[in-house]
């Protein structure tokens, strides 16, 4: 529940050290954990080979394809002592990740990671910002502090199809179901919370939860 | 030439005036100049009704030609013109199309549309859209600057700008006509009425805004552009929105609309008159299939330059017509002067042969009908005369029969008797006479016996009682056949012997003479007695001639005359062969059978 989780995630391209980091850490605290699994729609394509996670939208909905979901526990938890920061650059002209879920007040930089400008803005309510026009080797990297819950998207001016999502929480235990839609939140502290899983951009499921010490939950969506 | 001449030989027939119609030329060749001219004249004005005809059809022809050849032309003017203006806007439209279609993918508009933040959509498309909104006083070709902008939400209004935004001013009555009943499915081309100065008419192209998320059009991009180049204005060119014409030459835009349709249709429209100049009208559809209102192009072209050419050329196409025609009436003239003169010339002789013919004619029926009248009263005069003859003759006889009668009386009564047998002779002679004047004697020719007729009128003569003392030689042939009809064979006979005897003095001499000749058979008369006097020779053979004999001598001048025309009849003669010292001879020939 701590900063190191975030920091530790800086190439999020492995989830699962994480977890599993996020896991051992807070044991000795007698911290409770959620298992379970949401069901995730179909892929729309067949999932290409590296497996690169991109932005679609259907239907005005935004959601990312394969499908992904974001578990996280929202409660009233204390706030952190001093602002997360977590990288999320543009390689290939895309944002990696393509869904990025940060707890409120976390820096995010952007570096560029391609060999062409780009212009990364949004015009989302939960954060506007526009980073203007900026080369692969400028310094610093640009970056943002977003301070507001809910859903931003992310656009680069210069490069029209590319799109990024930042899930902004109000809560540091949140977590990225794997590909079969499982996921495991661990260090839990105990008491009664609200378990969600956003799915797109318009689907948040929730289910109360009672958490004891030391307790294990397993929670299936739906 | 005198007056009454033309008038004679034109009324009457020329043979009862002959010398007037052979002595005067100029009647007779002016009638024939008349008809020569007549005939000249008719082929002449033939010949310029030909000449005229064809010079009409190819004026027909060429004026048909000219027309055609100058309808093509300006349809093929105008279709040039269309095309090219259709091309020039085609390009615009296209270039404009183009800019739109790049306005409405750029990320901040839709970023602005589909992430809920309308409020900076004006402020990204300030940016997006700088380039295209120039200033208006800028050098750059003013056909794709923009003059405004606006946005259309998902159902087709008007999304307002924030106050005092610069994306070109509009008022409520302009903005109002950029709506549409919803966002558009595809780029829309179309034209509203400014309210402010400036240009009267702006185009507008509403392009849709497709949700890269969605695939929904989410709004429209309004923008609005100067119609058509304005910088160089064509008083002809003009465009026409709801029946009412913008550009252009205002003072005549009433009378264009009026004749335009209601709707535009393409291509080129009716002439008009305008300020008593033709012009020609055509349109192109601006915006056809265009959710905005439909709007045109209207040129208005002036034919005067057309029309002066047309009437250059159908002058000298007139002018060339006149000479023809012309040339045609000089040749006409000249071929009609050849081909006439051989008709005239004969027509000429023609005249003068039927003028001669009339004339032979009417000299030959006059003598006809004096003959024919002198006949006929001869005859008539013969028939009228015999039954008194014998009536007298008759009571003569009757009263010579008488017992009481004393001789002198009685020989008186003889010789009235005689005297009415002479009469009943010169009367049958008369008749004789005037049936062969009149040609109705038909003689009946047999074989006749001259010898036998001879003895026998010889004999007769012997008779008489005063022939006694006349000796009569005769040298004849024992036969001789003649042909001839008896009775007038006799006749001629008779007649001789009578004249032989009475001319003849006391104890004369009479001889009588028939040869074989090449001409037929000759009787020869002769007599002693006082001979003929030369002066009188010639006419003793005329009716009534009684030569210079006294008045003693019995006769009545009809003898000689008769048997000369009798012989004459048979084919022969009866002429004087001599008459002097006391010898008078006559032959008589006769046809042998």
């Amino acid at each position: 529940m701590n900063s190191p989780p975030g920091r530790a995630t800086a190439p999020r391209r492995t989830p699962l050290p994480f977890l599993l980091l996020l896991l051992l850490l807070p044991l000795a605290a007698s911290a409770a954990g959620i298992t379970g699994r949401v069901a995730l729609p179909a892929a729309r394509t067949a999932p290409v080979m590296n497996q690169r996670y991109e932005i679609v939208s259907r239907a005005g909905v935004l959601a990312t394809n394969p499908p992904l979901a974001v578990v996280y526990l929202e409660g009233d938890f204390p706030a952190p002592a001093a602002p997360a920061t977590v990288s999320l650059p543009q390689k290939d002209f895309a944002f990696v990740p393509a869904l990025l879920a940060i707890r409120v007040g976390t820096r995010v930089e952007f570096p560029n990671l391609d060999d062409t400008f780009h212009n990364i803005f949004s015009y989302s309510p939960a954060k506007r910002f526009d980073l203007g026009r900026y080369r692969p080797d400028e310094k610093p990297v640009p970056v943002q502090t977003f301070d507001t819950p809910g859903l931003v998207t992310l656009r680069c001016d210069i490069h029209e199809h590319m799109r990024g999502l930042v899930l902004v929480l109000p809560t540091p235990h949140f977590v990225l179901t794997a590909a079969d839609g499982r996921y495991r939140l661990t260090g839990l502290p105990p008491g009664r919370y609200t378990l969600k899983v956003w799915l797109d951009s318009r689907t948040t499921l929730s289910r109360p939860v009672d958490l004891a010490a030391d307790s294990a939950l397993s929670v299936d969506f739906p | 030439m005198s007056k009454p001449e033309p008038q004679s030989s034109r009324s009457e027939p020329p043979a009862y005036t002959p010398t007037h119609a052979l002595t005067s030329e100029n009647p007779k060749s002016k009638i024939q100049n008349r008809k020569s001219l007549t005939y000249r004249t008719r082929l002449l004005l033939a010949f310029m009704l030909v000449v005229s005809a064809v010079t009409a059809g190819g004026l027909v022809l060429a004026e048909r030609n000219l027309a055609a050849a100058f309808s093509r032309e300006l349809e093929r003017t105008f279709a040039a013109e269309l095309g090219a203006q259709r091309r020039v806007q085609e390009l615009r439209q296209a270039a404009l199309a183009e800019r739109c279609r790049a306005l409405v993918r750029k990320p901040r508009i839709h970023a602005a549309l589909e992430d809920g933040a309308l409020d900076l959509l004006y402020p990204s498309a300030v940016d997006e859209l700088r380039d295209i909104m120039a200033p208006t006083d800028s050098a750059a070709p003013g056909g794709l600057r923009a003059e405004f902008y606006r946005f259309l939400d998902r159902h087709g209004a008007v999304i307002a700008p924030p106050a005092s935004f610069a994306a070109g001013a509009l008022a409520p009555v302009e903005t109002r006509q950029l709506g549409l009943p919803r966002a558009p499915d595809s780029p829309q081309l179309g034209f509203i009425v400014r309210a402010a100065s400036g240009a009267p008419v702006s185009e507008i192209i509403t392009t849709p805004i497709v949700s890269g998320e969605s695939g929904e059009v989410i709004a429209a991009l309004v923008l609005g552009f100067k119609p058509f180049s304005t910088a160089a204005p064509d008083p002809g060119r003009s465009l026409w929105l709801g029946g009412r014409l913008y550009f252009g030459d205002h003072s005549r835009a009433g009378d264009i609309a009026r004749a335009l349709s209601a709707p535009p249709t393409p291509g080129v429209g009716a002439s008009l008159a305008l300020d008593g100049v033709p012009h020609l009208l055509f349109q192109q559809p601006l915006n056809p299939g265009s959710l905005y209102p439909p709007a045109a192009e209207v040129n208005v072209y002036p034919l005067t330059a057309f029309l002066d050419r047309q009437r250059l050329l159908r002058w000298r196409i007139l002018g060339a017509g006149g000479l023809l025609l012309l040339g045609g009436f000089a040749f006409s003239r000249i071929l009609v002067n050849r081909l006439s003169r051989p008709v005239e010339k004969l027509a000429v002789d023609s005249a003068a042969h039927l003028a001669g013919r009339v004339r032979a004619e009417a000299a030959l029926e006059s003598t006809h009908e004096e003959l024919q009248r002198a006949a006929r009263f001869s005859a008539d005069a013969s028939h009228q005369l015999k039954t008194p003859v014998t009536v007298l003759r008759a009571g003569l006889e009757e009263l010579l029969a008488h017992d009481r009668l004393v001789p002198a009386e009685r020989e008186s009564l003889a010789a009235l008797v005689h005297q009415t047998y002479r009469l009943s002779g010169v009367i049958e002679d008369l008749l004789l006479l005037s049936r062969l004047d009149a040609g109705r004697l038909r003689l009946d020719l047999v074989p006749v016996d001259l010898a036998a007729l001879i003895a026998a009128s010889v004999d007769d003569l012997s008779a008489l009682p005063d022939a006694s003392g006349l000796t009569v030689e005769t040298d004849l042939p024992s036969t001789l056949v003649i042909s001839a009809e008896r009775r007038f064979a006799a006749l001629i006979l008779q007649n001789l012997l009578e004249n032989a005897r009475k001319y003849n003095r006391p104890a004369g001499r009479l001889r009588l003479a028939v040869r074989t000749t090449a001409d037929g058979v000759e009787l020869t008369v002769g007599n002693t007695g006082r001979a003929i006097p030369a002066a009188a020779q010639a006419r003793i053979f005329e009716r009534f001639h009684r030569g210079a004999v006294g008045e003693n001598v019995p006769g009545y001048g009809l003898g000689l005359n008769l048997a000369r025309e009798l012989a004459r009849l048979h084919g022969g003669d009866l002429r004087l062969v001599r008459s002097a010292d006391d010898w008078t001879e006559f032959a008589v020939t006769f046809r042998p059978a």
